[in-house]
């Protein structure tokens, strides 16, 4: 498994507690480097870029990292120029699709595919590389799933509900290691233009949907208030239990629930 | 006998246009019988358009379309680029895939349809380019796209890389000047100015809107290229994993039996023809009819699916919150007072076990015909 012709890289990030805000592993991170580690065994490279180092990195020791390389990164604007010139030669790059600290937008996967010039396929629920052939399992809402076939170089992101059991050990996370890396980008690969300045503030309220104004009359609201909502549908009672099958087949057909 | 004119208060009546009731003295026999009742009207009553003048620029949505139909998240995203459209900013709605109803209540003006573009098929550089080009063409001020796994929330992050624009993802909130998102999966509020692409998280939006839209088919000036062998991946076809694997909260058909239901063979032979992940009441479940986790309802799973059909339900409350989110819901049931009839789209009264076999037998014969005429 690990005799490997190509090179795989995954990219992960610190994540955050969702109850105290303490910094751990990113769990769509893990999940990623659980494929990583599935594809190329030992040989998968992991790699940070932020800071120099955090403790929270040494969660992916525990989940089987070996090393981690932490790529230094001034400011979050530098991560795909950085990202872009430390992982020119990576035939397959892995990420998580969003990360738990920040904006979360789930875009540096695409940004990267195009500072690289490479595909980029979301939702991967699994992918197995054959000599320079990739087949990947895609995520679909409503139990589905896609096969999607290609070559390498390619950049996947993982979809977090991809089954993959992580397991700890605490014995990795002392015997493994956090690599400083410095690189320099190359100012061609700038790509930071499309994020607007967050303002950032407590959560103070829930969110308000956005709605139309309305201007209604007085008898309109008065409507609105002691109108009930017309409720309920067709409702079939006489007839045989054919004609009542056959009524419920045609409306599943009508609304192309079923297919034959 | 007082000689003071008594008027009969439920005497007929007449509906003005604006569907409120009047009595007319003295005019009754004008009455016409087939008038529409009140609640008729009601229900009927056009909406306005909202108001235009001539429209210099656009504002844009861009979805894709299940099975036909715009779904709420998309329509979301519709009545979002309605609702901050000034009167002299026109809305378009790119609609991938195709569309079979009514656009006319998303609040749309111009609704541009691409058929051969829908989710079913592997082709994002294809349809990033189409949606590109219409962008372009309409020189689109904002971009409005459902944040959503799957079709929509890949192709608005590759419109956003494309377009180097100022992007917005998992929008929460917004108004005519700003947007705010989940910061750190939503522990802060993170607000910024409006940007030109928006991706909305389901719920942003309120997509009733007090207007229609004219709603007017534009077609594509430009045809979406031909599938060129060019692109690296190539989707060799969706694998459904067949209903019993889907795990329920995810699955699209779903078959539930409740009390009305004794014969566990034939409702799940139903199920399977159907390709339905199945599912069960609390009573069918407290009963052993059916595992635990199969139970839909409050103290049991919510689900999610395009097709409900409950067998023998009633559809006490906790039930009906389990299945808020169904589009299709159909009943069988022999109570027509059942509160499940007032939520179904479609109901049949009758015995469970009678209509199951009926709909068993139609399905059967359905798929042996396409079987037959499928080989020849």
């Amino acid at each position: 498994m690990s005799k490997t012709s190509f090179t795989v890289a995954v990219l992960v990030s610190v994540g955050r507690n969702p109850v105290s805000g303490a910094g751990r592993a990113c769990r769509g991170d893990a999940v990623a480097m659980a494929l990583g580690r599935k594809i190329a065994g030992d040989a998968l490279r992991v790699v940070h870029a932020g800071v120099p180092y955090d403790a929270a990195l040494n969660d992916y020791l525990a989940h089987g990292a070996g090393t981690v390389e932490a790529v230094a990164c001034g400011s979050p604007d530098d991560i795909v120029p950085v990202l872009a010139t430390a992982l020119e030669n990576v035939d397959l790059i892995l990420t998580g699709s969003r990360t738990e600290y920040g904006n979360g937008s789930g875009l540096v996967p695409y940004a990267l595919a195009a500072a690289l010039d490479r595909s980029v396929i979301a939702n991967v629920l699994d992918a197995g590389v054959d000599g320079n052939d990739v087949r990947i399992t895609q995520f679909l809402p409503k139990g589905q799933r896609r096969l999607i076939a290609g070559h390498l170089p390619a950049i996947l992101s993982v979809h977090p509900r991809a089954p993959f059991h992580l397991t700890y050990a605490h014995a990795r996370r002392q015997s493994g290691r956090i690599v400083p890396v410095t690189v320099t980008p190359a100012a061609a690969n700038n790509f930071g233009s499309t994020a607007p300045d967050w303002v950032i503030s407590p959560q103070t309220h829930q969110p308000i949907p956005l709605k139309a104004d309305v201007k209604m009359t007085a008898h309109e609201r008065l409507q609105s208030a002691i109108a009930q909502e017309a409720k309920g549908g067709l409702v079939v009672i006489e007839g045989s239990c054919v004609d009542k099958a056959q009524v419920m087949v045609a409306y599943l057909r009508d609304n192309q629930l079923i297919d034959f | 006998m007082s000689d003071i004119r008594r008027l009969d208060p439920r005497r007929t009546y007449q509906l003005n246009p604006g569907g409120i009731r009047r009595i007319v003295l003295g005019d009754v026999a004008t009455v016409d019988s087939g008038a529409p009742t009140f609640r008729q009207a009601q229900q009927s009553k056009q909406k306005p358009f909202r108001v235009r003048t001539a429209t210099d620029r656009w504002l844009m949505a861009v979805a894709h379309a299940n099975r036909g139909k715009l779904d709420s998240h998309a329509r979301q995203a519709i009545a979002a680029a309605a609702i901050l459209a000034a009167p002299s900013e026109g809305v378009v709605a790119i609609v991938l895939g195709e569309l079979t109803e009514d656009a006319a209540s998303t609040g749309a003006d111009h609704v541009i349809v691409l058929p051969d573009l829908d989710a079913a098929a592997y082709q994002p550089e294809r349809v990033l380019a189409a949606v590109r080009d219409q962008i372009e063409m309409y020189n689109a001020k904002h971009v409005f796209i459902p944040d959503r796994i799957g079709s929509d929330g890949d192709l608005g992050r590759r419109l956003i890389v494309a377009m180097r624009a100022p992007s917005a993802t998992g929008v929460v909130e917004l108004n005519a000047k700003s947007v705010s998102i989940a910061w750190s999966r939503g522990s802060e509020r993170g607000v910024a100015a409006l940007p030109r692409i928006v991706m909305l998280e389901a719920g942003a939006v309120d997509a009733n809107l007090p207007f229609a839209g004219a709603a007017e088919r534009v077609e594509s000036a430009s045809r979406p290229g031909a599938d060129d062998n060019k692109a690296a991946f190539r989707d060799l076809g969706i694998e459904s994993t067949g209903g019993k694997q889907i795990p329920l909260e995810e699955a699209d058909f779903v078959v539930a039996a409740g009390n009305g239901v004794f014969n566990i063979a034939t409702f799940k032979a139903l199920a399977s023809a159907l390709g339905a992940t199945v599912g069960a009441s609390r009573v069918a479940v407290d009963d052993g009819r059916f595992a635990r986790d199969q139970q839909v309802g409050a103290s049991g799973k919510t689900v999610q699916a395009t097709a409900y059909i409950a067998i023998g339900i009633s559809g006490a409350v906790q039930h009906l919150q389990g299945i808020k989110e169904c589009r299709h819901v159909i009943a069988v049931n022999r109570d027509v007072s059942a509160p499940i009839v007032k939520r179904a789209d479609l109901t049949i009264i009758g015995d469970a076990e009678e209509v199951m076999q009926a709909v068993l037998a139609q399905v059967k014969a359905t798929v042996d015909l396409r079987n037959k005429t499928g080989g020849a």
